[in-house]
C-alpha cells in the first residue's frame, strides 16, 4: 500500500475487527462471568443465592404491598387480630417492616418427597433480631454460629418425614434473613463468602438481566426441576421440552407481565407458539361481548423466535374495574 | 555512418494478477480518501451512534426499545439494525455508489485513456478496482458493526449470540461483493450507471419483494433475506408485507444465487471493459 496513512487506517481498522473477533471467540469458548466491565443484574440478595439454583424468584413486597391492587383485595386477606398477634409474637409488621422476599429451588433426588430441603429464602426487612431469637428458643431452637453468622435451627419432628430436614434460619446481614433446610441456609453463606453464587451463573444472569420494570419475578432451568422433581413418565412425556423459563410482572394499578420459554428446539417453540395461538383465539371467542374478558384477552400478545415463545399481558386498572364490578353484582345471585 | 540500430525495449505485458494487483493499490488510497468515503463515514457511523444512544440510556437504567410493553434485549436491538440499517440501506447504497464509480469515474474524469494505455489487461483494471472497492468497505463496514454489537450486547450473551454475529458479517461481507459486482457491471455498460443502480436498489428491488410470485427471485435481496440470522422486523406498512410475501429458500440456494450473481456480473463487467470503446465527450 502505498501511502503510509492508509496503512495506518487499514491497520486500526484491522485491529477493531481482531479485537472484537477475539473477544468473542474466548467469551464463547471459555466464558466471561456477568460481572466483567459491568454490574450484576437483579437484587444484591442473588449474591446469597447458591450457583446450581435451578429456580431463582423475587418480589418487591413493599411495592406490591402499596399497590393498588393490593387494596382492591384487602377484604380477603386475614383479619387485623391475626395480623396483630403474629406482630406480637414476632415484631414484624409484614405490611410495613418486609422490603423483599428471593426464593430459590436447588434441585435434588427426593425432591419431591421432601421439598422443605431444596428450598431457600431471603427476606429482606426491618427485625427485631432478639425477639426472634428468643421465640425461636421458647420454640425449641438451638442457636449455632456459621462462619460468623449466627443460626437458628429448629428440628422438624413430623412423624410422617423419613428423613426430616432440620429446618433454620440465620441473620445473614443485619436486614437480611435467611430461611430453609440447614444445608441451605449454609450453602447461602458460603456462596457469598467464597463468591461463586447465582450472580457467575451465565445462563440465569442473562434471563435476570433481560427483566425489566418488574416488581415481581422468577426465572429458571425448567428440565433441572422437572427431572428431580420424579414427575410420572406419562405426564413428564407429555411435557413440553422447556429447557429455561422466566416470568415477570408489575403490579399496581393494574397487572402487566410476561412469560417467556426457551424450547429445545425450533420445532417445538414453534408447536408452542401454534397450541398458545389456538387457546388465545378461543379466550378471544369466547370474551366476545364481554366487556372486561374482552379487553382482558385482547391485551394477551403471543411473540418469539426460533427457540422462544413469549406470552405479554397488560391488565390496567379499568378492567380490574369493570371485573369487579361484574363479580360485585354477581354476589348477591350466589348468596341467594 | 553506420551503426547498430538498437531496437527500444519492448514493454513487457504485465500478468493479470500482477496488473489487478498494481491497481488495487494505487484505487485502494484513492477510495479510502476521497469524499465518497466521508459519506460512507456518516451512514456507516450512524448505527454506531444509535448503538452509543441506546447503551447511554440503559446505563441509566431505562430501557431504549419496548415491544409490547416488554424490554427489547440487547442482541434483539441488533438484529434490527443489522435488517433495517445495514441490509436494506447501507450495503445496497455502498455498493450503487461504489460499484458504479469504479468505471465511470475514470471515463467521466476523462483519465480511463491513461489507464489504457498501460501495458496491463483491461480486465484487469476493473478486477483490481473492484478488489479495493471491497477492502474499503470490508474496512469500514464490518468494524463498524463490530462496534454495534459490543455495544448492544452484554458480554453475558456473547457467548450464545458470537455465532450469529459471525454470521452477519459474513453476509454483510457477501452483500458488499454482489452488489459490488453488479453494480461495477452497470458502471462499465450504462452511461448514466447511478441513476439506474438507484432504481434497481431502491426500487425494482423494494417493490418486487412486496409483490407474490416468483419476479423476487430476480432481486440480490431475496437471496440475502434468506440468510438472515435475525428475525424480520415488523414495524411499517412495507416491512409487513414483505413479511407476509416471504419465502425463504434453503441456505444452499441462497448462497448459489449470491455467488452466481457474483461470478456472472463480474465476468460480464471485466468482458464489457476489455471490448468496450470508451468516448470521451469533449
Amino acid at each position: 500500500m502505498s501511502n503510509r496513512k492508509t496503512r495506518y487506517f487499514v491497520a486500526v481498522m484491522g485491529a477493531i475487527l481482531a479485537v472484537g473477533l477475539g473477544t468473542g471467540l474466548v467469551a464463547s469458548y471459555m466464558g466471561l462471568p456477568v460481572s466483567v466491565f459491568s454490574s450484576a443484574a437483579g437484587p444484591e440478595e442473588l449474591q446469597y443465592v447458591p450457583a446450581d439454583a435451578a429456580v431463582v424468584a423475587y418480589a418487591n413486597v413493599r411495592e406490591v404491598m402499596s399497590s393498588q391492587f393490593r387494596q382492591r383485595f384487602k377484604d380477603i386477606e386475614p383479619s387485623q387480630d391475626e395480623k396483630n398477634e403474629f406482630e406480637e409474637k414476632t415484631g414484624l409488621n409484614l405490611e410495613q417492616d418486609v422490603d423483599s422476599i428471593v426464593a430459590a429451588v436447588m434441585p435434588k433426588d427426593g425432591m419431591a418427597q421432601n421439598p422443605a430441603g431444596s428450598f431457600l429464602i431471603l427476606a429482606r426487612a426491618r427485625y427485631q433480631a432478639s425477639r426472634l431469637e428468643a421465640l425461636a428458643i421458647e420454640h425449641g431452637g438451638q442457636v449455632s454460629e456459621y462462619n460468623g453468622k449466627r443460626l437458628i435451627a429448629v428440628h422438624d419432628d413430623d412423624a410422617n418425614d423419613p428423613t426430616p430436614d432440620e429446618m433454620a434460619f440465620g441473620f445473614l446481614e443485619a436486614d437480611l434473613v435467611g430461611f430453609g433446610s440447614i444445608e441451605t441456609v449454609k450453602a447461602a453463606i458460603d456462596a457469598r463468602a467464597s463468591n461463586r453464587n447465582i450472580v457467575s451463573n451465565n445462563d440465569m444472569m442473562k434471563l435476570v438481566n433481560e427483566i425489566d420494570n418488574a416488581n415481581a419475578w422468577a426465572v429458571g432451568k425448567f428440565d433441572a426441576i422437572a427431572s428431580k422433581v420424579g414427575l410420572p413418565t406419562e405426564i413428564a412425556s407429555a411435557m413440553p421440552a422447556i429447557s429455561w423459563f422466566s416470568a415477570a410482572g408489575h403490579v399496581n394499578g393494574g397487572i402487566s407481565g410476561s412469560f417467556k420459554a426457551e424450547a429445545k428446539d425450533e420445532a417445538t417453540a414453534k408447536n408452542l407458539r401454534d397450541i398458545m395461538g389456538g387457546f388465545l383465539a378461543m379466550a378471544k371467542m369466547q370474551a366476545a361481548n364481554k366487556p372486561g374478558m374482552q379487553q382482558l384477552a385482547e391485551s394477551l400478545v403471543i411473540s418469539g423466535e426460533g427457540n422462544t415463545v413469549a406470552l405479554a399481558f397488560s391488565i390496567p386498572s379499568e378492567v380490574l374495574d369493570v371485573l369487579e364490578s361484574l363479580a360485585k353484582g354477581r354476589q348477591p345471585q350466589l348468596q341467594q | 555512418m553506420t551503426g547498430d540500430a538498437t531496437p527500444l525495449p519492448a514493454f513487457r505485458r504485465m500478468s493479470y494478477f500482477d496488473a489487478a494487483r498494481r491497481v488495487f493499490d494505487l484505487s485502494l488510497g484513492e477510495m479510502l480518501w476521497s469524499r465518497r468515503t466521508i459519506f460512507m463515514g456518516l451512514i456507516v457511523g450512524g448505527p454506531v451512534l444509535l448503538a452509543l444512544i441506546v447503551k447511554v440510556i440503559e446505563s441509566f437504567g431505562m430501557s431504549a426499545l419496548r415491544v409490547n410493553g416488554q424490554r427489547m434485549a440487547g442482541f434483539s436491538i441488533f438484529g434490527v439494525i443489522i435488517w433495517a440499517l445495514f441490509l436494506r440501506f447501507i450495503v445496497p447504497v455502498l455498493g450503487v455508489f461504489y460499484g458504479t464509480a469504479l468505471m465511470a469515474d475514470e471515463v467521466e474524469d476523462k483519465t480511463i485513456t491513461y489507464l489504457f494505455t498501460r501495458p496491463v489487461p483491461r480486465g484487469a483494471v476493473l478486477v483490481g478496482k473492484y478488489l479495493a472497492y471491497l477492502a474499503c468497505t470490508f474496512l469500514v463496514v464490518l468494524p463498524s458493526v463490530m462496534i454495534v454489537y459490543f455495544l448492544l450486547v452484554p458480554l453475558s450473551q456473547v457467548p450464545a449470540t458470537f455465532g450469529k454475529l459471525l454470521i452477519d458479517l459474513g453476509l454483510l461481507a457477501l452483500g458488499l461483493a454482489v452488489y459490488g459486482g453488479v453494480f461495477s457491471f452497470v458502471g462499465s455498460f450504462f452511461k448514466r450507471p447511478l441513476v439506474i443502480g438507484l432504481i434497481f436498489a431502491f426500487g425494482w428491488e423494494q417493490v418486487v419483494l412486496l409483490i407474490p410470485g416468483s419476479l423476487k427471485q430476480f432481486t440480490i435481496a431475496f437471496y440475502m433475506q434468506g440468510l438472515v440470522p435475525h428475525a424480520m422486523p415488523s414495524e411499517g406498512v412495507t416491512s409487513i408485507l414483505q413479511g407476509l410475501f416471504q419465502q425463504n429458500p434453503p441456505a444452499w440456494v441462497c448462497l448459489a444465487w449470491l455467488f452466481a450473481f457474483l461470478g456472472g456480473f463480474l465476468y460480464l463487467a471485466t468482458r464489457v471493459v476489455e471490448k468496450k470503446e470508451y468516448i470521451l465527450e469533449q
